[in-house]
């Protein structure tokens, strides 16, 4: 479609349009003739908004040309990532010398054209759509969730009638059981088909369609089913009027009478650009905020829907074991003694701390100096990466390089044992973009899943790696051919006893396939997936990934910071060991602990989080931690100090400040750093052993079922366990009784 | 003259008429007065019940001496306008002129057989539950020895 | 007096209260319901299999269109499907899909788009009763009327025997023919309540009436004979200057 535009004839007959000349200002003929000079040069072509001129590409639409010139067309079909529709009309406007008014969303710009954005004949064509629009619309603002947030409700105020002509019934319409996530009231719907175009072509889910005609038609399923797919809150967003709206947001807040706090989500590696929407210190829902070079303005069903987890299962008050064994509630002054004298007993190899996957940088370097102090070194991530060869030495060998919107220029992914539409749904979306709308090929080494896009098998052994770095596979060339290769492998796949080389075969293909495409420097080939938001944070700052050295070497006392992937047990450890828990969540970590220390979960406080790219953002403050609960690093914070290890710093920008001592990029909001020595990391993997196991590598969330559940705070969401459920058992399984 | 040495026998009566120096001390701090009168009564719990007509005025003229112990609390300091039990409760606020020593109470069911105290703060008062629903749901460690 | 009132005022109430229910034809005859609901004999279990020589037919049908555009081919074969099964199960539906490798719900849409895919049963002879303004001009309610009394059948229902189902439906474009009904792909037109109950005896009999006018007429030619070109046409040289 978007090459039909681009081919559109450019016109070479030059329309003066009569309005201009009829309005005679020298200085804009002057302007006018100008910028015609100009357009000769550069091929642009030179339309008119409401008689200002302004150059556009050929092939712009008149709604884009509009918004070039500041002029906001309404609409509702019509959104800039999906492909036309053209079916709302609202965006119609008067062109001068077309007979009719034209719809602006579908229709490209010819030289010369002066559109009128404001003109009777326009409001009068908007008004008569708006009531069209309206005549089937229930006028039941009152009870509706899109009340205040409503594209139907703005624009008819902006552009509408003030009154009707219709005085028949209103046509009505079935609600759909689509999920436990999305409410329809299809009566609302104004057949836009956004939703339709989103799950065909963003989600690549097309269980939505359009059924009937004329009056009776129809967003929905036709069948009884659910719309299965990791992306499908976003047509809550998309939908122009309250036909879409969240289930479990329904009746609980108004869009005004919410706080909104900008931040990220840490529910996976992404690191999704979020609004948190809170009203009376409780989160009421989340939303996406537009980055296009992360999230662009979708979010994965996890990040929006997961905010039910906050609420449940909090460690709200600082716990300790009591002599029967039963954990009880205490007060700070208790277990800040209680820890602090345990550590003070300690030091070097009998105190060890595991961190888990979603603990912000302030709290991993806090407790990496405080370990320090005591002159321990046994500072481990849950997630295990391989460290022989380049291990985390070399800052490229562990970041998705390309970047998430870099894989839209790619024209060849090889995926390894990696499955990212549940791993990092965003970032499959971008890999779906790009063989939608750029010729991009995927292969895919691993268990088969589906990855809604088409993919070349190439096997699911480690060995089909070792064959393509040798050069001895078929897909060895396919690769050689690639203009823009990217190769991507899972964390999950690192995790086994052959990450080293698995790594290693990869990092050949990376390079052989960097050599053979000729791409300049600044293109990158490896990339790595990671699952969990704080594990490029602590590899930065030098943790070790894996938990083997705490099993061989069981300290004396063991601190763990969010660690709930159980990697380490209370059987890893001597008896008389204790077990220092500091978390949000009662998940696995903390009931085997001796201490618990309440913390803060991500939207409750300032933190740093690095994403799979390597780009550092932060949390904020959207509400307070519950309770007794206090930021992380402040209780790291409060036990050096009466440990007797004082850390140097008070106040949040201190803690960033050595941060930035660490590692700079840390506090670089919001910027890649870049990391660039593939071929330093690559013969330093030639070193290490090349044997690789013969099981298949299985990523472990296979189905969308794995993709719900995967942390402590999408564990204790019932949201998530909801749609667990109706994934399993099918949507009615779950099915509410309906309120409206 | 006469008045006068009314005055002083009375004040030598109310100094002396509590038992002693111990006993008006006692009356002092639990009462705040040190008034005398006549004993109309004395409550199953040891409540006693005076009545002076003729020095005080309306309303002033009735009174009561709370026990030390009553239902298993002790009361000597902490007392409490509800320990009057309902018989002597009518005769104290002056709803009638006939004390229940005199007209004992028509016996009703309704009548506890033992006078409770007032527990409005206290442990056992009655707290209304709540209708709201609770912001955050906190971890219940679990049992010890369950798994 | 005062109670007449009151009770005026109530009727004048309940009457702005009652909204009228939108109906259009789609619902009350043609088309049916937009969902899919399962039943015992329409839901997906059900398997549906084209036969040898449909299959052939289809890939005659899917080489007509270019590499790659399968979907095009949706209305023929959903077409196809319904002549092999009488009407349009959801598991035809889905063959179709997986035929043409297209997201059932694109065949969905088609399906329930158009009014002449049946997606709900119907008896051995489908029989459209056109009823818009000529052909109910000409009396199209006498011949409605003769085919339900005939059958016994209301407008939308099929006969026990799933031999006959009638429905109303819009303009057939016969209009000149009027009134017509379609039995089936045949069209029977300038009926009278006589044919058609003769037709339906046909059709009991097992017989396929032939289709057209019944009125004598060939085709649309006008019903009291021509009234233009009544002549044989002139020759050559008509209405040349005689001089030439």
């Amino acid at each position: 479609m978007r090459t039909s535009m681009l081919r559109l004839p450019i016109a070479s007959r030059s329309l003066i349009p009569a309005a201009i000349t009829k309005g005679g200002a020298a200085a804009t003929h002057n302007a006018r003739t100008a910028a015609t000079a100009t357009a000769a040069a550069s091929n642009l072509l030179e339309v008119f908004v409401d008689g200002k001129p302004i150059m556009v590409e050929p092939g712009t639409t008149v709604l884009q040309a509009c918004e070039t010139a500041g002029m906001q067309i309404p609409r509702f079909c019509y959104h800039e990532r999906l492909s036309v529709a053209g079916n709302c009309r609202m965006c119609l406007v008067e062109i001068e010398k077309v007979p009719k008014p034209v719809a602006a969303c579908a229709m490209p710009v010819m030289k010369g054209w002066n559109i009128l954005t404001n003109s009777d004949k326009t409001r009068k064509a908007r008004e008569g759509v708006m009531e069209f629009l309206l005549a089937n619309h229930p006028l039941d603002c009152p009870i509706c969730d899109q009340g205040g947030e409503c594209d139907l409700q703005d624009q008819s105020m902006q552009f509408g009638s003030d009154r009707s002509r219709f005085t028949e019934g209103k046509r009505a319409v079935e609600d759909k059981n689509i999920g436990p996530l999305i409410k329809t009231i299809m009566t609302r719907c104004i057949q836009c088909t956004r939703c339709v175009r989103f799950a065909s072509e963003i989600a690549g889910v097309e269980d939505l369609g359009t059924t009937g005609r004329g009056n009776d038609l129809q967003i929905g399923t036709y069948v009884e089913k659910m719309f299965m797919s990791e992306l499908s809150g976003n047509v809550i967003d998309i939908c122009p009027v309250g036909a879409l709206t969240s289930k479990p947001y329904a009746f609980t807040a108004r869009p005004w009478e919410t706080r909104k706090t900008e931040t990220i989500d840490v529910l996976d590696a992404v690191g999704s650009n979020i609004v948190v929407s809170t009203r009376g210190g409780e989160v009421m829902r989340i939303l996406p905020r537009l980055n296009e070079d992360i999230n662009e303005e979708w979010i994965s069903d996890k990040t929006r829907f997961a905010y039910d987890g906050l609420k449940r299962q909090r460690l709200t008050q600082p716990m300790v074991k009591n002599e029967s064994g039963q954990l009880v509630s205490t007060s700070w002054e208790d277990v800040l003694t209680r820890a602090a004298g345990a550590l003070q007993g300690v030091e070097g190899n009998d105190v060890a701390a595991v961190v888990g996957g979603l603990v912000d940088a302030e709290a991993l370097v806090s407790l990496k100096d405080l370990l320090n102090r005591l002159n321990s070194e046994n500072l481990c991530t849950e997630e295990v990466f391989p460290m022989t060869g380049a291990g985390s030495d070399l800052r490229s060998n562990y970041l998705l390089n390309t970047g998430i919107a870099g894989i839209e220029e790619a024209d060849l992914v090889l995926l390894v044992g990696t499955n990212p539409r549940y791993e990092a749904p965003l970032f499959n979306a971008r890999i779906r973009k790009g063989w939608l709308h750029n010729e991009l090929q995927v292969a895919l080494v691993g268990k088969e899943v589906d990855l809604s896009y088409t993919y070349d098998h190439l096997g699911e052994s480690a060995k089909i790696l070792q064959e393509i770095a040798s050069g001895n596979h078929p897909f060895s060339q396919v690769l050689a051919k690639a203009k823009h290769p990217v190769v991507v492998v899972g964390s999950s796949c690192l995790q086994r006893e052959d990450g080293a080389a698995i790594m290693a075969a990869v990092s050949t293909i990376a390079q052989n396939a960097r050599v053979s495409s000729g791409v300049d420097e600044t293109w990158k080939v490896l990339n790595v997936l990671h699952r969990v938001a704080s594990q490029v944070a602590a590899l930065d700052l030098g943790y070790k990934p894996g938990v083997e050295a705490i099993r061989k070497n069981p300290p004396k006392v063991l601190f763990l910071l969010g660690a709930d992937a159980g990697c380490i047990t209370r059987q890893d450890l001597p008896k008389d060991s204790l077990i220092i828990y500091q978390g949000h969540h009662g998940d696995v970590g903390a009931p085997m602990a001796d201490i618990i220390l309440p913390g803060a979960a991500y939207t409750e406080k300032c933190g740093t989080y690095v994403n799979t790219e390597g780009r550092a953002q932060q949390t904020k403050v959207a509400v307070t931690p519950p309770g007794l609960a206090r930021e992380d690093w402040k209780i790291i914070r409060a036990i050096s100090e009466l440990s007797g290890v004082t850390l140097p710093y008070d106040t949040i920008d201190e803690v960033r400040d050595r941060l930035a001592e660490v590692s700079p990029n840390l506090v670089r909001y919001d910027d890649v750093e870049e990391a660039n020595y593939f071929k330093q990391a690559n013969e330093l993997s030639k070193a290490v052993n090349q044997a690789v196991l013969t099981e298949p590598l299985v990523p472990p969330q296979l189905t969308v079922r794995d993709f719900y559940m995967t942390d402590p705070i999408s564990r204790a969401s019932q949201t998530m366990a909801k749609c667990v459920k109706a994934v399993t058992e099918g949507a009615q399984a779950v099915d509410e009784p309906a309120i409206c | 003259m006469a008045e006068y040495a009314n005055l002083v026998r009375r004040a030598l009566g109310q100094l002396g008429g509590h038992g002693g120096l111990r006993g008006f001390l006692v009356q002092f701090f639990r009462a705040n007065d040190i008034k005398t009168g006549t004993l109309i009564g004395v409550d199953k719990y040891g409540n006693r019940y005076y009545e002076d007509k003729k020095h005080y005025f309306f309303a002033r003229h009735r009174w009561v001496i709370y026990t030390t112990e009553m239902n298993g609390k002790n009361t000597m300091w902490e007392v409490d306008g509800s320990m009057v039990p309902a018989e002597w409760h009518r005769w104290l606020h002056c709803m009638t002129e006939h004390p229940p020593t005199t007209h004992p109470p028509e016996p009703k069911k309704f009548l506890a057989e033992t006078h409770q105290i007032n527990v409005s703060g206290t442990p056992q008062q009655y707290v209304p539950y709540s209708t709201t629903r609770k912001k955050i749901h906190e971890w219940v460690p679990p049992k010890a020895g369950a798994q | 007096m005062f109670l007449a009132a009151a009770v005026r005022s109530a009727a004048s109430q309940a009457a702005r209260q009652v909204r009228s229910l939108h109906r259009s034809a789609a619902r009350a005859g043609a088309g049916g319901i937009f969902v899919h609901r399962d039943t015992p004999d329409n839901n997906p279990d059900i398997p549906f299999e084209f036969t040898e020589e449909n299959k052939k037919r289809i890939d005659a049908i899917i080489s007509m269109y270019p590499e790659g555009h399968k979907q095009a081919a949706t209305i023929p074969v959903l077409d196809l499907a319904q002549r092999q099964h009488g009407w349009l199960p959801i598991s035809a539906m889905n063959k179709v899909a997986e035929v043409l490798e297209v997201a059932p719900m694109r065949v969905y849409e088609v399906a329930t788009f158009y009014t002449m895919f049946l997606r709900q049963p119907v008896g051995k002879y489908f029989i459209q009763i056109c009823t818009t303004t000529p052909c109910m001009l000409c009396n199209s309610d006498s011949i409605l009327e003769a085919i339900q009394n005939k059958l016994g059948i209301k407008v939308g229902e099929t006969t026990p025997d799933k031999m006959f189902t009638l429905i109303e439906v819009e303009c057939l474009g016969a209009c000149v023919n009027a009134p017509m009904v379609q039995i089936n792909d045949n069209y029977y037109e300038d009926l009278t309540p006589k044919d058609i109950e003769d037709i339906i005896d046909e059709l009991k009999a097992g017989k396929i009436p032939p289709p057209g006018p019944r009125n004598g007429r060939f085709s649309c030619e006008p019903a009291g004979g021509l009234t233009s070109l009544t002549e044989p046409p002139p020759g050559p040289g008509f209405g040349v200057r005689s001089d030439l």
